[in-house]
């Protein structure tokens, strides 16, 4: 009875990644063998350090071979120097909504500096969306379905618990592992190729 | 009334002897069963030692913990290993002090990964380095005065 309720925990977390995933904001075969959600913050340098040189990698390798299916969650840290990451999570879910979130957060990162100081999100990214896209996604970052949705991220984060932005929580064989250090990539690499031979 | 406490001193130290050996051979066991490289990211987060340094002990700690939690359980070589483990928790406890200081939301890496550094980590590293330190006295206690 023990272990039946033991296994069925562990279930848990990976049942409710089915369903509550957002098709805009994933990228790669959702039949692959792991899973990869990348918690991050549009705020934080380490992030942008990511998404810039690190998750390249980590799509040619795992995601386009169809090993890994990856999915973007959204963790704005509530502290004060990180009080746009919020509105710029909103932005980006809302993109995602018109197939947009890749552009939309490469252009996020790429303007970090600029906005996370002046608080002018909307005018960091507006210009990587042509004018009809732009009413699209300024429209829907005020939906409250998207923001609840970046909240439902955040909550979800919270409960793994995510201590740190970026995180990649690892779903592989029922069994899950949050990993945040990427200054080494071949030693994350030599991780998920370990985990792929068992 | 002396050998009473001397009786009460030397069955404390087998109890301390003994759990410390098993703590240690736990800590060993749980980072061998899982990849070495989740253990190297856990000593890199500390950001301490340069990344090579840290696969290295990746590769080699958990062996000499095993190593030393079976000398400490066996009572051989014992003020040996009592001094390696005095300073081996000296060094673990000074980093997680130094890293919870710093507001540093790491995992301990104690046992395994998914530990994160709290009060109660640092009670418990604490107390091992206590015990430890103890059993570091009395190894050269008995060595002036032979029982």
């Amino acid at each position: 009875m023990k272990i039946l309720a033991l296994v069925l925990a562990a279930l848990l977390p990976c049942l409710a990644a089915g369903p509550d995933v957002d098709k805009g904001r994933t990228m790669g075969d959702p039949a692959a063998p792991m899973l990869f959600e990348l918690y991050s913050d549009f705020g934080c340098p380490a992030c942008k350090n990511l998404h810039e040189n690190v998750l390249p990698s980590i799509i040619r390798d795992f995601v386009a071979t169809g090993k890994a299916y990856l999915v973007f969650r959204e963790f704005p840290l509530n502290i004060p120097a990180h009080v746009h990451s919020r509105p710029a999570a909103a932005i980006a879910v809302a993109a995602a909504r018109i197939g947009k979130y890749q552009t939309v957060s490469d252009a996020l990162f790429r303007s970090q500096q600029s906005w996370s100081t002046s608080g002018k999100v909307w005018e960091s990214v507006a210009g990587a969306l042509t004018p009809e896209e732009q009413k699209k996604v300024q429209a829907l970052a005020k939906d409250p379905a998207v923001l609840a949705d970046v909240q439902r991220d955040v909550d979800r984060g919270a409960r793994v618990p995510i201590n740190q932005t970026p995180t990649l929580l690892i779903t592989y064989k029922l069994k899950q592992q949050p990993w945040a250090n990427f200054t080494d990539y071949s030693l994350f690499r030599g991780y998920i190729d370990g985990l792929l031979k068992k | 009334m002396a050998f009473s406490k001397n009786r009460i001193l030397k069955i404390a130290a087998v109890v301390l002897r003994v759990a410390l050996g098993v703590i240690f051979i736990y800590a060993g066991y749980v980072k061998l069963s899982e990849p070495w490289q989740l253990f190297a990211a856990g000593i890199a987060d500390y950001e301490v030692v340069p990344m090579w340094a840290a696969k290295f002990l990746a590769h080699v700690l958990p062996w000499f913990e095993v190593l030393i939690g079976l000398l400490l359980i066996a009572g051989r070589w014992f003020r040996t290993a009592t001094v390696s483990t005095s300073l081996l928790l000296l060094v673990f406890f000074s980093l997680m002090v130094r890293a919870f200081a710093g507001g540093k939301e790491i995992n301990c890496g104690c046992f395994g990964p998914n530990e994160l550094i709290s009060w109660k980590t640092l009670v418990r590293d604490g107390s091992m380095l206590a015990a430890s330190l103890f059993l570091t006295v009395i190894a050269f206690r008995n060595r002036r005065k032979p029982a």
